[in-house]
């Protein structure tokens, strides 16, 4: 057989790839070719060149601080591990042609699944989405980059009002805040996890809204015909002597554990092999089994797997036969690769054939995060999330034992969903998630629920939002129904925080020129009541409704000194100054660990479930760990 | 983490074309990587860096695809976009040498060969890392070093000098 100068053989040859009887075969033939020697010489040039260029190219490095970041953490792995063995690695394994023949096919085989999602991936049109140009913009932030400080408060008419995270705004030019609520708790589990851990949690997976809402206040029960209560407090600034924090409350209706609807549930587990550590799947199980505890014949439970291959493992079957679901549950195993868009495609089948009108219908994926989509795209797994949704299937995502850092896409699919996402660490927060909090789980009392704050300029020089960066919406979202926004649930507590810079006080905000053409913006318009603070307002849509509900309070200014406030809202303050503090917020002021201690204590309260004393052991552990 | 950190952003941006994006995805890797068992991955390192690294890259490029969804008539329109800004300063900086000529090669081809050529992955890495048979990879460098010799001979400036710093 004569080898062709074009074959990639030769090529392969060339660089050194070939062992074996390819190679002999090869050399072989060179010997009675010059044609092909220089066509080799050629190639093994260009190789060279490559590498010579490679190797004197200028590499863009990792930001300061997020290199300091990650070499914290790393540091410990590196040591245990040869450094100079990385870089001189050559593929260890000698492989049979046998072997190789398994390996070659099964490659193939994964190509084969992956190419249609990956070609359409890669036909890439560059687009700036908004939302991701913020998360840049926080990143950059939050790693200490300042350069798009700057771009803060233009009188920005498009995308969102405020680019950046979190910046002080003036009403007179930005007097809309506008965002969508989030009852995720996740944050807060993982950056636990991370304390537990010995380590600091990385500054991104501090969401202080999930760290604000893991904890349950007590706000009132609604008393008229929404389906939740709204509370404001406003008192002095822990953080700040100068400023002062608006909390907003919302409570969702409780509803008692007999008038539960009948719930249809499809646990959607992740089996692949990644899921054999203690905290994934075997969590996994106990935490389910106490899940079904609760369930009654009115309720069923089916179970679908997915791995290399996705399966039904246990039909619908009746919440009271608790030996039958809990053998299934028992009998799984971890092994295999992960496919999730075929799972998660039977399971919402199963939900659909077992539909519940006027029940709790939802499905309950349970991961690791390594979601992979296998011949689906993730755009269309997040279109069928979205569909399934709107036709009364709602997903809940809970994350097991994963690195933090697919907890955006679990997210995001949760969000997408009509559900909610938790993250669970530990036995406990299981029974937080799925018994003590199981109807917040489980029944969605009001969904697309927004928050549009619009603030006095009379009364306020300046306003932030403390979190919920991801969850801002432009200021004409608010009265579009269209638009996708949380959901609450039974017995849920939702808690915003706004730190307020009251007028009067001086601001420096990084202005723009005063404006031609406006009204002059500067000089509050009269007229309207000068002892309002703000005004609240709220929209949402019943479960299965499609048109949004106004609810609107105007809030009064008081003067209530902090150290006259509620113990929730010290506690809520000191949560948030706890978050500020890890992710070394630019706008933490005084806050530091002792004094988050300090003002957490102050807020304890009876603490019945023990989640305060829990986090002001965290806050101890943050600070040891700071030296 | 410094010997890795550049070419894995460079690696990234082959499929983020930003900058920016590309360190959030290597900063990520490497946060993913503390993770790890540091015995398990040993002599895997490169291959575990990069596998993940372009997964993360790929998980992010969708996401932005997301927000933004494209009819399938407009993304096969959109087949050769504009070369972005990051690449074509790349482009302008290296013009008379085979990395610049290298922008002009498909992206699962610039893959291979930075993989190859910077990182010196072997084939059976790379098909890893990039989820390919191992003829595929073989065809992908074969194809992009014909292409670059091609261009390389056909640009006397290039090849003369590139005789001079072979030499």
């Amino acid at each position: 057989m004569n080898i062709n100068p074009d074959d990639p053989k030769l090529t392969a040859y060339a660089l050194g790839e070939l062992r074996g009887k390819e190679h002999e075969e090869i050399e072989r033939q060179l010997e009675g070719s010059d044609q092909m020697r220089r066509e080799v010489e050629e190639i093994a040039n260009v190789g060279a060149q490559l590498s010579k260029e490679f190797a004197a190219e200028p590499l863009p490095e990792l930001n300061y601080a997020a290199q300091l970041a990650v070499k914290a953490k790393l540091e410990p792995a590196l040591s245990t591990t040869e450094r100079a063995s990385w870089w001189s690695f050559r593929f260890p394994i000698r492989v049979t042609p046998l072997g190789f023949l398994v390996i070659l096919s099964i490659v193939a085989i994964l190509a084969a699944m992956m190419l249609p999602a990956l070609s359409r991936a890669k036909s890439k049109a560059r687009r700036i989405s908004t939302q991701d140009e913020q998360r840049t913009s926080m990143m950059a932030k939050l790693i200490g980059s300042d350069s798009d400080r700057n771009r803060t408060s233009d009188l920005n008419t498009e995308a969102y009002d405020h680019i950046e995270d979190n910046p002080f705004l003036s009403p007179a030019q930005n007097p809309l805040s506008t965002f969508s609520i989030d009852v995720d708790t996740a944050s807060y589990s993982n950056v636990r996890r991370f304390l537990n851990e010995g380590r600091l949690p990385p500054k991104d997976a501090v969401r202080i809204e999930e760290l604000i809402n893991y904890f349950p206040y007590a706000y009132p029960q609604p008393t008229d015909e929404h389906p939740f209560s709204v509370t404001v407090e406003v008192a002095g600034c822990p953080w700040n002597a100068e400023h002062r924090v608006a909390r907003l409350g919302l409570k969702g209706k409780e509803i008692a554990a007999e008038k539960r609807p009948p719930s249809n549930l499809v646990f959607l587990i992740d089996v692949s092999g990644s899921m054999m550590p203690d905290n994934k799947l075997p969590l996994i199980k106990r935490a389910l089994r106490l899940l079904v505890e609760q369930l009654t014949e009115k309720d069923s439970v089916a179970i679908v797997v997915y791995a290399g291959n996705s399966g039904l493992v246990l039909p619908p079957t009746s919440g009271d036969q608790k030996q039958k679901i809990l053998s299934a549950l028992d009998r799984l195993e971890a092994g295999g690769s992960t496919n999730g868009g075929e799972g998660i495609g039977q399971a919402y089948a199963t939900a659909m054939r077992n539909f519940i009108q006027g029940g709790v219908n939802r499905v309950l994926l349970c991961t690791d995060g390594d979601f992979n989509v296998g011949v689906t795209s993730q755009g269309e797994l997040i279109r069928l999330i979205q569909d399934k949704a709107k036709g009364g299937v709602f997903l809940s995502v809970f994350g097991f034992g994963m690195g933090n850092y697919k907890d955006s896409t679990l997210e995001k699919l949760a969000d997408k969903g009509n559900g909610n996402y938790g993250y669970i660490d530990t036995l406990n927060e299981a029974r937080k998630v799925f018994v003590e909090q199981m109807n917040g789980t489980l029944i969605t009392i009001a969904k697309d629920v927004k928050i549009q704050v619009e603030f006095n300029p009379n009364q306020v020089s300046a306003y932030r939002l403390i979190g919920y960066e991801n969850r801002l919406l432009r200021k004409e979202d608010f009265n579009d129904d269209k638009k996708d926004a949380g959901e609450i649930g039974a017995g849920h507590t939702v808690t915003a925080l706004y730190e307020i810079v009251p007028s009067g006080k001086a601001m420096n905000l990084p202005g723009v020129d005063p404006l031609k053409y406006q009204p002059n913006p500067q000089v509050p318009v009269g007229g309207h009541p000068s002892g309002e603070l703000m005004t609240v307002k709220l929209r949402y849509k019943q479960p299965d409704g499609d048109s949004s509900q106004l609810v609107e309070f105007p809030i009064a200014a008081s003067q209530t000194a902090y150290a006259q406030a509620s113990g929730d809202f010290k506690f809520a303050a000191a949560v948030a100054a706890f978050g500020m503090v890890l992710r070394e917020s630019p706008y933490k002021g005084t806050a530091t660990f002792d004094a988050v201690a300090e003002l957490g204590a102050e807020g304890r309260g009876s603490d019945a479930s023990g989640y305060r004393t829990e986090f002001l052991k965290l806050v101890k552990e943050a600070k040891a760990l700071k030296r | 983490m410094d010997r890795y950190a550049g070419p894995l952003t460079k690696y990234a941006m082959l499929i983020t074309d930003d900058l920016e994006v590309a360190r959030d995805v290597v900063q990520d890797t490497f946060i993913r990587l503390c993770d790890e068992n540091p015995v398990r991955l040993d002599s895997h390192l490169a291959q575990w860096l990069f596998t993940v690294c372009r997964n993360r890259a790929l998980d992010v490029q969708r996401k932005e695809q997301r927000m933004k969804p494209l009819s399938d008539v407009e993304m096969n329109s959109q087949a050769s976009p504009e070369p972005s800004p990051a690449i074509q300063a790349e482009r302008r900086e290296a013009a008379t040498e085979a990395l610049g000529l290298m922008a002009d090669l498909p992206k699962n081809q610039q893959e291979a060969i930075r993989l190859k050529f910077q990182n010196g992955l072997s084939y059976l890495e790379i098909s890893k890392v990039m989820n390919l048979t191992v003829t595929n990879v073989g065809f992908l460098i074969h194809t992009a070093i014909k292409a670059l010799r091609q261009q390389m001979q056909s640009k006397p400036d290039v090849a003369a000098n590139r005789m001079r710093r072979t030499t």
